[in-house]
């Protein structure tokens, strides 16, 4: 279980996040939305340890990640699979080397049942015969479908997807959608997913988390978020520039 | 007289403005100064307590000695022979024109190579070539978030990137600095037998004489500091590298500087203390 309490984070003069309170129950698929720049990025990194909040507690399993040694934090990433926006492939490593990487650090798994993984799981996202190749050799999309597929290899308890289906054809983007699907269906994965991609952030969520303004504005089941009042959930769910939130793009427009 | 004050008034608040953003901005250096430090010095404890433990990834380790040493030894033979043989050249000239002929040219080429301009040069080559290489590799990772991605794959950037660049920048260093004696005292007889008639065997005699084991161990202990400098150096300020593609290459820039500026420092404290304790 992760319970995130009073998470802030501030860059300077600008408070990202103020406050943030919200809990994810195991085998729980929590998609979190919110207009671009408003930190959902870096709640799904301070999560995962990667960023330190200024304040609040952040705890897997019961053990405060916030407070930890940096060795109980690296046992607690061992539990964790992180998908990055821009896949974050290691370019030294062939893709068959990235995807092995972490059933190699974190599993004692032999060379054989390795290459059976990697190939399996290369194959759960459509890829195939691309192991010997460097990241350097793959379109944007594939790099992220291998991002994905390390993230899965070592089958971790936990996993956080940045943007895991944009930049994705929506064919392809609906493979991934049923994949996190499966995950959580099969091998019980707690998921978080930061997402723009309201199709497939309502084909897989159990739950629905709004940050807007440092906050959580909204933070309800999947029914709730499709048929809430909130003005501000409707209005990014429609994808409508009209409503209370406000952006630099829309008093671009007004002045128009 | 009311205008005059308030004239006044509008000087000493902008002094005081001024004199409180500089003593911000100084406050600032100083604070990031010590945090880098602090930073740097947690990563050479990590770094060395992985390869006490030995934890240390072979393979890599290879590769970097392969990048470290090998890659690095055309360029240090190329500029150490020209060293020795400049040295040599101008230690002639000043010498023929104070005694009419040129004497101790052996002496001083290979006292000054071996002590000095062997270990600093070879030093500042590899801080030029492969301290560049290390900041411009780890900081393109960690804009690309690849160091993050170590982190959630449960290794550490230092023990997986750092130790093996560690290892290698502190056998093969020393080792640079051994071939960069040879040739360039080997440079500095081309030129003494070939410009000032001076037979091969009086140079080496010169050269030897004069030369004992704690000789040629002063400037040898001064490439192993030397090899640490470069090292902790690039690998600290790739790993702190920020901004993007603009932020790895001032990151590079600092970090080829920063080495070279501090190899030359340290130079004259690891002398001062070497000859305090008779290594000389």
């Amino acid at each position: 279980m992760i319970k995130i309490k009073n998470v802030c984070k501030s860059f300077g003069d600008k408070h990202v996040l103020r406050g943030v309170n919200f809990e994810v129950r195991d085998g729980e698929t929590v998609v979190i939305i919110g207009s671009s720049g408003v930190g959902k990025s870096i709640l799904l990194k301070t999560i995962v340890g990667l960023i330190k909040p200024d304040d609040g507690s952040v705890k897997i399993d019961d053990i405060d990640i916030t407070k930890s040694s940096s060795f109980d934090l690296h046992e607690t990433q061992k539990k964790m699979g992180y998908v990055f926006q821009e896949a974050a492939l290691f370019d030294s490593l062939s893709i068959f080397e990235n995807v092995a990487f972490g059933l190699r650090t974190l599993t004692s798994h032999t060379d054989k049942e390795i290459e059976q993984k990697v190939a399996q799981c290369l194959s759960m996202v459509g890829l195939e015969k691309v192991e010997h190749l460097k990241p350097s050799d793959l379109s944007g999309g594939m790099k992220k479908r291998v991002g994905l597929a390390r993230a899965v290899a070592y089958q971790p308890s936990y996993i956080l997807y940045d943007e895991p289906t944009t930049g994705l054809d929506p064919i392809m983007a609906d493979v991934i959608s049923d994949l996190i699907i499966n995950l959580k269906k099969y091998l019980h994965v707690t998921s978080i997913v930061v997402t723009h991609d309201m199709k497939s952030a309502y084909k897989i969520a159990d739950r629905i988390v709004m940050l807007y303004n440092g906050g959580i504005i909204f933070n309800g089941a999947l029914e709730e978020a499709q048929n809430t009042k909130n003005e501000y959930v409707k209005q990014f769910v429609e994808g409508s520039r009209r409503g209370p939130i406000l952006t630099d793009r829309t008093f671009g427009m007004d002045k128009i | 007289m009311t205008k005059y004050v308030k004239k006044n008034k509008t000087k000493l608040m902008r002094m005081w403005r001024f004199i409180e953003r500089f003593g911000q901005r100084s406050v600032g250096i100083v604070v990031e100064s010590l945090e880098g430090l602090g930073k740097a010095v947690v990563m050479t404890a990590e770094a060395l307590a992985y390869i006490l433990k030995g934890d240390i990834p072979l393979k890599s380790t290879v590769i970097q000695m392969v990048e470290v040493g090998w890659c690095s030894t055309p360029i240090i033979i190329l500029t150490s022979f020209f060293t020795g043989m400049v040295l040599a050249l101008q230690v002639g000239t000043a010498t023929a024109n104070l005694f009419n002929e040129p004497v101790y040219v052996g002496t001083v080429t290979g006292f000054s190579l071996v002590v000095e301009l062997g270990p600093v040069l070879t030093a500042i080559v590899v801080a030029g070539r492969v301290g560049a290489a290390i900041t411009a590799e780890l900081g393109t990772m960690k804009v690309t978030e690849q160091l993050d991605a170590l982190y959630t794959l449960g290794t550490s950037p230092v023990k997986f990137l750092a130790v093996s660049r560690f290892v290698a920048c502190f056998f093969m260093l020393p080792t640079l600095t051994v071939i960069a004696n040879i040739i360039g005292v080997y440079g500095g007889m081309v030129l003494t037998t070939t410009s000032w008639d001076v037979p091969s065997s009086v140079y080496w005699s010169q050269c030897l004489d004069f030369m004992t084991v704690r000789t040629f161990l002063h400037g040898f202990i001064k490439s192993f500091f030397f090899a640490l400098i470069i090292v902790i150096v690039a690998c600290h300020k790739g790993f702190n590298t920020k901004d993007g593609a603009e932020g790895v290459g001032k990151a590079t820039t600092s970090s080829v500087m920063s080495s070279m500026v501090l190899i030359l420092i340290s130079d004259y404290f690891l002398t001062s203390l070497l000859v305090a304790i008779k290594i000389k």
